[in-house]
């Protein structure tokens, strides 16, 4: 963890919508993000936080500002399959097995057949879902759907992990033990992972920073610094120390008026 | 409501039962309560039907084989043409504003009418029967596989998009599975009106087929043959409708499986 990896400069983003009038969704957000850093984008909703990720991911182009990530463009990253990405919604592919939908991103790649199968194993294990390879998503919970979007967005080991609230469609303690589960997988696989979400707490738990952002227009209010020590386990949601974190976030939502 | 696959096929063979028993019924009524004269050309009672599909079976299969043959390349042609209108379709805006209307209008014309026309102009009856199953086939087909293809949810696309899919792969891996389901609703359409089609062909002159039958046994008034290739019509419509159920079962697995749990 060292050096400015992803700088995002002074972007902004004006929708317009269908009755034609603009939605300064966000409002010239500038940020550095550094490499294996975990970062929160947080707010609530409406603020901006999915604008963000898309614009990060080439999904958007920003109507002003740029994105600079190793010193080349998000369009440069993306057609080098550097990106991994976790939806709201598991999104997988109804047709096919947990298995299949992991090896998805690596028959597009071209990843030699052999080397496949071993690499779906590995996420398998990985996201703790040895046994369900076989399965197809409709067998599977809502929170074990995740789990596979999870290892569909690691198969191509992705040096860019983006997550947009990738858990709150889920019950507290299926969240909960996805939060801890996912740290201990970012642990393995050092992917510098942008991490959306409305939650302060899972925010507080999960991240290096928290980027707090208001809305009307989506605006960079505070960077947070979260000093707790890794390895971090869902006990220490009862620490002080986080419920200061917790009380501090809160906070700037708070100054701000919303 | 869930209706296990046991309760499923009680509810059939119910009905199936009910059926066989209301038509025995009212043919006994015909015949002894309102002492129809025509009661055996009206409304035979079904058992001797049955007598008459048993003892003419060779001839029935044999000319059922005519027709549904026919009938089945047609449809397996129709859609081909279906779905390859489809993909062109999604692939396009502009084709599809163009081609769209055309797809209707090709379906206002009555098969009746266009039967005829299209076997003064190949003069071929096999031909002719392929061909209008053909056309029967891949409208529906068509019309459904392109709405499958345009209801791909975006998230599912920008996942492809996102690890930069060609547009190849986005078909091969993405739309074209996930529109399966659609096509298989069309091809159910499709298959009996193809067998139907392919039937009524038959009548406009052919030399063999299940439809001939029909016509020779109605002009002879030989009732009991008459009635014996109507059911068998039927039954071949049936048996096209299940042909397609069972290839969706086989190739779709995953949508059978999702039925089973919410149906
Ligand atoms: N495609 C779009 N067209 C018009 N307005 C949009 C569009 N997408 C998002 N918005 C608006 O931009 C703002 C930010 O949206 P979004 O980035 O989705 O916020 P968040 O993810 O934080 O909930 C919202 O006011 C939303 O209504
Ligand atoms: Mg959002």
């Amino acid at each position: 963890m060292s050096e400015t990896q992803i700088q995002v400069k002074d972007v902004s983003m004006v929708y317009t919508n269908n009755a034609g009038e603009k939605i300064n969704a966000l409002d010239s957000v500038s940020l550095d993000i550094k490499e294996g850093e975990f970062i929160s984008l947080l707010g609530p909703s409406g603020c901006g936080k999915t604008t963000l990720l898309r614009i990060i991911a080439d999904l958007l182009q920003p109507t002003d500002g740029e994105i600079i990530i190793d010193g080349q463009s998000p369009r440069d990253i993306r057609i080098k399959q550097e990106y991994g990405i976790v939806f709201q919604q598991p999104v997988l592919y109804d047709w096919r097995t947990v298995r299949r939908n992991i090896c998805l991103p690596m028959e597009i790649m071209g990843v030699p057949k052999k080397e496949r199968t071993s690499r779906i194993d590995e996420k398998l294990d990985l996201v703790g879902l040895k046994d369900f390879g076989k399965k197809y998503p409709f067998e599977l919970s809502g929170g074990m759907q995740q789990r596979v979007g999870i290892a569909r967005a690691l198969a191509l080991n992705p040096k860019y992990l983006l997550m947009d609230e990738p858990f709150s469609a889920l019950d507290e303690f299926t969240r909960e033990k996805l939060n801890e589960d996912l740290l201990e997988i970012w642990g393995k696989t050092k992917s510098t992972v942008i991490f959306v979400t409305h939650n302060i707490p899972e925010s507080v738990f999960l991240s290096d920073r928290v980027i707090v952002l208001t809305p009307h227009p989506g605006k960079l209010a505070a960077v947070v610094d979260i000093d707790l020590p890794r390895p971090r386990r869902n006990e220490l949601r009862d620490s002080p120390e986080f419920f200061e974190y917790v009380a501090k976030i809160r906070k700037c939502f708070q100054e701000v008026k919303m | 409501m869930t209706i296990s696959k046991h309760e499923r096929r009680l509810v059939t063979a119910v009905w199936l039962v009910g059926i066989l028993a209301f038509w025995e019924i009212m043919a006994f009524i015909l015949k002894y309560v309102v002492k129809s004269e025509m009661a055996s050309v009206k409304l035979p009672f079904l058992h001797t039907i049955f007598i008459t599909m048993f003892q003419n079976a060779g001839m029935l299969l044999e000319a059922s084989a005519v027709t549904f043959s026919r009938a089945l390349l047609g449809f397996a042609i129709g859609a081909v043409i279906g779905v390859v209108l489809a993909i062109l379709m999604s692939l396009s805006k502009t084709l599809e504003r163009i081609a769209f209307p055309y797809l209707i209008i090709s379906q206002m014309i009555p098969v009746l009418g266009l039967a005829p026309i299209i076997f003064n102009i190949v003069r071929d009856m096999n031909l002719s029967r392929i061909i209008i199953a053909a056309y029967i086939t891949f409208f529906p087909v068509s019309v459904n596989m392109l709405s499958g293809l345009k209801s791909v949810d975006q998230e599912k696309k920008e996942l492809l998009y996102a690890i930069a899919a060609s547009k190849f792969n986005v078909y091969r891996k993405l739309m074209l599975p996930y529109a399966m389901p659609y096509l298989f609703t069309g091809l159910k359409i499709a298959a009996p009106m193809a067998v139907t089609a392919s039937i009524l062909v038959d009548m406009l002159g052919s030399k063999s087929g299940i439809g001939v039958k029909m016509l020779y046994s109605l002009y002879s008034s030989s009732m009991d043959i008459f009635w014996a290739s109507v059911i068998t019509s039927a039954i071949l419509g049936i048996v096209s409708y299940y042909l397609v159920i069972n290839a969706e079962h086989f190739f779709l697995p995953w949508q059978s499986g999702k039925e089973g749990e919410t149906a």
